[in-house]
């Protein structure tokens, strides 16, 4: 019970998880017409919430470089060696730091946009919250699969109660989809323990020790094929990606921003920490068709952007497109590619979350995303022309801001391993900004085809308030990306060091756990 | 008789002698007719404390044993007796049919359950299996008016003493075999191949029918959804828990006295095919159903084709064949009494918002009309919520706890292809679980509460109870291994 408390209170990794979902309770007794107070305790929550990441960040942010900390390993359901472990590295870092920025700009957008229910909406938010940052920092897999669906359920209700028209189809698709993906990885994943423990003589599901499992190509094929498929349904990757469109049209503008900056990078965060380096020889062998995947995503993706005549839909193939280029990063298995891929995570969240902010506040003006509908708007909304042309074209790659430098590395990273398939890839950036000028130009300039574009009112000081602190970092990344860039090296060398040092040597004929001192690569038979 | 086998039957004694104090106290003083619900929910909770203290080991001769495993089991019977029971007081209240028999009859019925998963002798099983029966035969038709509940029952009866006689003729032909009635002469002899092996394996055949018929295992699951639809809805909190936990106890000792080696590899694939046919026809059958009691039926047949994934693979831990102690980490008991566990408490919730949300039994309980109810009961939508969720097998709750236990035991006994059947089904299960979420949630209010209906304390407390037992199961489930 102490030690509960000293983690709670702490500046600990259990209280940045958990304190969302605590917050939450209280909410459940508050009357429900309380709206006001509500907003102000969630936006003050949330506030908290973003001041208790960077605090963890900057306390492990050790010369410049995210040191591996942890608030230590506690046995959960020690019959099956499963355990309470929560790690942050270099590669968590900056994906929670992202989801806890998030949350204080989705709650001020929220703040007209979701008219009923807001209690629950509060109470939905925070629990995800939770869950995904659960998802990022878990480092026992079975602790990582109970967060990674919690996950789903608010973000389910989200879409569902919250979203447009046809928002009941679009949340059963998302929680379908994803559930089909992570029950497979469910199997796979009981199958390794279980390897894990007729080799080793004790269960656990801890991420170090799974580690040391080396399994027969044959088996690692399948393993690896659930947790990819698991994986690539949240990317999502073509042409499993079927569900984001909807889910992003449907989810009301606070939900498409969470969707697109922290969810989406659950499955590359997964293949980044789990699906390559658990099952290394299976991806080797699978790397042709995830590129030729991550490829046909960057250029569908594009293509199917380009001829949408509404700015939501626009914006979520662009997260198709974008999101391929994540993988192909993580695929080329190379510092740079994989600098690039985090970096673009990162950037993806915040160029798309503006762009879905944005779409959001002319919908509540306009009632219409629809580009038939709008153009002009410089006009009337200066400030909203300025924010939407400077998310474009961050998301579009323009040197100086954040786009640019993650496209970048990942393009010169993987063509050094992966070849022609990176020139195909390159055609993507030049489609981007095709089918993003192509947006801003048909709303913020050209005619005016209705009227009430005239009179719009612009942007006012909150709706500022949650788009500044995004653009900020969109110029800051892209100007000077190296404190964005050498603190998750140490991590990502790592990572990167014990991939190569496991595919050097084949996979085993039979399956073997390594042992844990000695170097990797010699391997030692456990009986 | 010895003293020791009084002491041994202590909590049975206990609930059969409160039932006759509820009878006798509606006969003489129908005045206090409001506290037979505290009354009874306090034998059940005494029973829980006598069966957990009850000292380990066979009694009567070996007629009953007790260990661990049975004391997990009764508590989970006595759980969901004292939850049916504390959702039943609204009902009964509301329907006008409050009456002490109606306690009586479940705590007997409970009694029955009781005696029946610690019996090793199949005559015991019988006598036992008997007395559990005709309680819940009466508690089916409890509300006279309702025509469709008549109905309900004497399919219930008809089909349940046809699964009886299944049961009995079983005995006849295993002990024609064996020359006995007790379980481990009947293995020592099967193994010997002393027996002859048509007529044990037709009477055993006939057992697992039978048993079955109980679990409502599909092919054997016809009855269930009529009966559910047509009894009183707490009630069915009970039935569709309670009497699946005492057969899964038999079922499980039976199966243990033919599974050895020696007598082939048939025996698993019976058990699996019976999972797989289960877990097949109840989630699709689920699926396509509008009303929410049928639908948690079928769910049900799903349920206990989950349930026996382990006995297909089954494995007594390293004591051997059919010692009923020594739970091993890979022990076929611990996935059962976990899954078990789960089931009875958001299966009693969910029966229990049933009951209190529906008016007019008997009549169609539409998913539909929940619609938008969520926002009208905050604490009844949350919970129904909470306990689909952990139906579906979503963490953090108890049906996921059991769910990854069942594939586990899958996968460590060779068995992975059970495991992926299981994950298949799954997905079709959080296909509808989801949809009464939605409905409850995410859709217009389509039709106002009726009047008559009765919230009340004991029905909250139920509910609470329930919904806060499947999460703190799935978040700790530590706890409940550590007893295994």
């Amino acid at each position: 019970m102490a030690t509960v408390l000293e983690l709670l209170l702490g500046n600990t990794l259990t209280r940045l998880v958990f304190f969302p979902a605590l917050a939450a309770l209280p909410l459940l007794f508050v009357r429900r017409d309380a709206v006001r107070f509500v907003k102000l305790y969630t936006l003050i929550v949330s506030f908290a919430e973003l001041g208790f990441a960077v605090q963890y960040a900057a306390a492990h942010l050790v010369g410049g470089r995210f040191e591996a900390a942890t608030d230590g390993a506690f046995p959960w359901i020690s019959r099956y060696g499963i355990s309470y472990h929560l790690v942050a590295d270099g590669i968590s870092q900056p994906l929670v730091l992202l989801s806890a920025l998030l949350l204080p700009i989705v709650v001020v957008a929220s703040w007209r946009g979701i008219e009923r229910h807001w209690r629950e909406y509060a109470i939905s938010l925070l629990l995800l919250t939770t869950g995904v940052l659960g998802t990022f920092l878990a480092f026992d897999l079975f602790l990582f699969y109970v967060f990674f669906e919690i996950s789903l359920v608010p973000m389910y209700l989200i879409i569902g109660i919250w979203g447009g028209e046809r928002r009941i189809y679009a949340a059963v698709k998302f929680f379908l989809y994803t559930m089909v993906g992570s029950l497979l990885m469910l199997v796979a994943l009981l199958w390794m323990a279980w390897s894990y423990a007729s080799l080793a003589g004790e269960w656990s599901f801890a991420y170090a020790d799974l580690l040391r499992l080396d399994l027969p190509l044959g088996v690692q094929i399948w393993l690896f094929a659930a947790f990819a498929l698991a994986f690539a349904i949240k990317v999502p990757m073509v042409p499993l990606h079927t569900w984001l469109p909807d889910a992003h049209v449907e989810a009301p503008t606070g939900g498409s921003v969470i969707l697109a900056g922290v969810l989406l990078k659950l499955g590359t965060y997964g293949f980044l920490r789990f699906a390559l380096p658990l099952f290394p020889h299976a991806a080797e062998a699978a790397k042709p068709l995830l590129v030729g995947l991550a490829v046909t995503g960057i250029v569908y993706g594009a293509l199917v952007a380009w001829v949408q005549e509404d700015m939501k839909k626009l914006v979520a193939y662009s997260s198709v497109a974008h999101l391929g280029f994540v993988m192909l990063g993580l695929l080329a298995v190379d510092l740079i590619a994989w600098q690039g891929a985090l970096v673009q995570m990162v950037n993806h969240g915040l160029s798309t979350g503006a762009l879905f902010l944005l779409v959001g506040m002319i919908y509540e003006r306009r009632h219409t995303k629809k580009f038939a509908d709008l153009g002009g708007l410089a006009r009337a909304m200066p400030v909203f022309a300025f924010f939407l042309v400077f998310s474009a074209l961050a998301s579009v790659g323009l040197p100086a801001l954040n786009g640019f430098v993650g496209e970048f590395l990942i393009l010169v990273g993987s063509y050094r391993t992966l070849g022609w398939p990176v020139v195909v890839a390159t055609f993507g950036v030049v489609l981007a900004a095709v089918y993003l000028l192509k947006m801003v130009g048909d709303t913020v300039w050209g005619p005016v085809r209705d009227e009430a574009n005239r009179t719009v009112p612009d942007l006012d000081a909150r709706e500022i308030a949650a788009l500044v602190p995004l653009a900020v970092l969109m110029l800051w990344i892209g100007v000077a990306p190296r404190p964005f860039l050498e603190p998750s090296r140490p991590a990502l060398e790592e990572t990167l060091a014990r991939y190569q040092a496991r595919i050097e040597a084949p996979a085993p004929e039979v399956a073997l756990v390594r042992a844990p001192e000695a170097p990797v690569g010699v391997a030692e038979v456990a009986p | 008789m010895t003293r020791a086998d009084l002491a041994a039957i202590a909590p049975e004694v206990l609930l059969a002698a409160a039932g006759c104090l509820v009878l006798l106290l509606e006969a003489f003083a129908p005045g206090l007719r409001r506290a037979f619900t505290a009354l009874s929910v306090l034998a059940a909770a005494g029973a829980g404390w006598l069966a957990w203290e009850l000292a380990p080991g066979p009694a009567f001769g070996g007629l009953l044993v007790a260990d661990r495993l049975t004391a997990v089991g009764s508590l989970i019977v006595l759980s969901s007796a004292a939850l049916a029971l504390l959702a039943s007081q609204g009902y009964l209240v509301r329907e006008r049919i409050l009456g002490g028999e109606y306690h009586a009859l479940l705590l007997w019925g409970a009694c029955g359950m009781l005696l029946m998963l610690r019996a090793n002798e199949l005559l015991t099983v019988f006598v036992s299996l008997e007395l559990l029966s005709l309680c819940l035969y009466a508690l089916a038709a409890f509300d006279r008016k309702v025509v469709i509940g008549s109905e309900a029952a004497i399919k219930y009866f008809l089909m349940g003493a046809f699964a009886s006689a299944f049961v009995l003729y079983g005995i006849a032909l295993v002990y024609g075999a064996t020359g006995s009635t007790f379980l481990e002469p009947i293995a020592d002899s099967l193994l010997a191949g002393a027996a002859s092996p048509w007529l044990g394996t037709i009477g055993i055949l006939l057992l697992v029918g039978g048993f079955g018929f109980k679990m409502s295992v599909a092919p054997f699951h016809a009855w269930a959804p009529d009966t559910y639809q047509g009894a009183p809805s707490p009630f069915v909190a009970f039935l569709s828990v309670a009497p699946k936990a005492a057969s899964a106890f038999v079922l499980i000792r039976v199966l243990a006295t033919v599974f050895p080696e020696a007598l082939g590899t048939r025996w698993p694939a019976v058990v699996a095919s019976l999972a797989v046919l289960s877990m097949v026809v109840g989630n699709l059958l689920a699926l396509v159903q509008k009303d929410l009691k049928r639908m948690l039926a079928y769910s049900g047949v799903g349920h206990m084709g989950y349930l026996l994934i382990p006995l297909a693979g089954l494995d007594l831990g390293p004591a051997g064949v059919s010692t009923l102690t020594a739970a091993g980490a890979g022990s076929s008991w611990t996935p059962v009494l976990v899954y078990l566990a789960a089931y009875a408490l958001m299966n009693a919730g969910a029966f229990a918002v049933v009951g209190m949300l529906y008016d007019r039994p008997g009549e169609q309980h539409l998913i539909s009309d929940l619609s938008g109810w969520g926002y009208r009961f905050p604490l009844l939508g949350l919970a129904l919520t909470v306990c689909m969720l952990s139906l579906g097998g979503i963490p953090p709750t108890a049906g996921f706890i059991g769910k990854y236990l069942v594939f586990l035991h899958a996968v460590e006994h060779g068995q992975t292809w059970l495991a992926l059947v299981g994950v298949a089904t799954s997905i079709v299960g959080v296909f509808y679980y989801l949809r009464v979420v939605y409905v409850l949630y995410m859709k217009e209010e389509v039709k106002a509460p009726a009047a008559g209906l009765v919230i009340d304390g004991w029905g909250k407390a139920a509910v609470v109870l329930a919904a806060l037992g499947t999460l703190a199961l799935g978040i700790f489930p530590a706890w409940l291994l550590d007893l295994l």
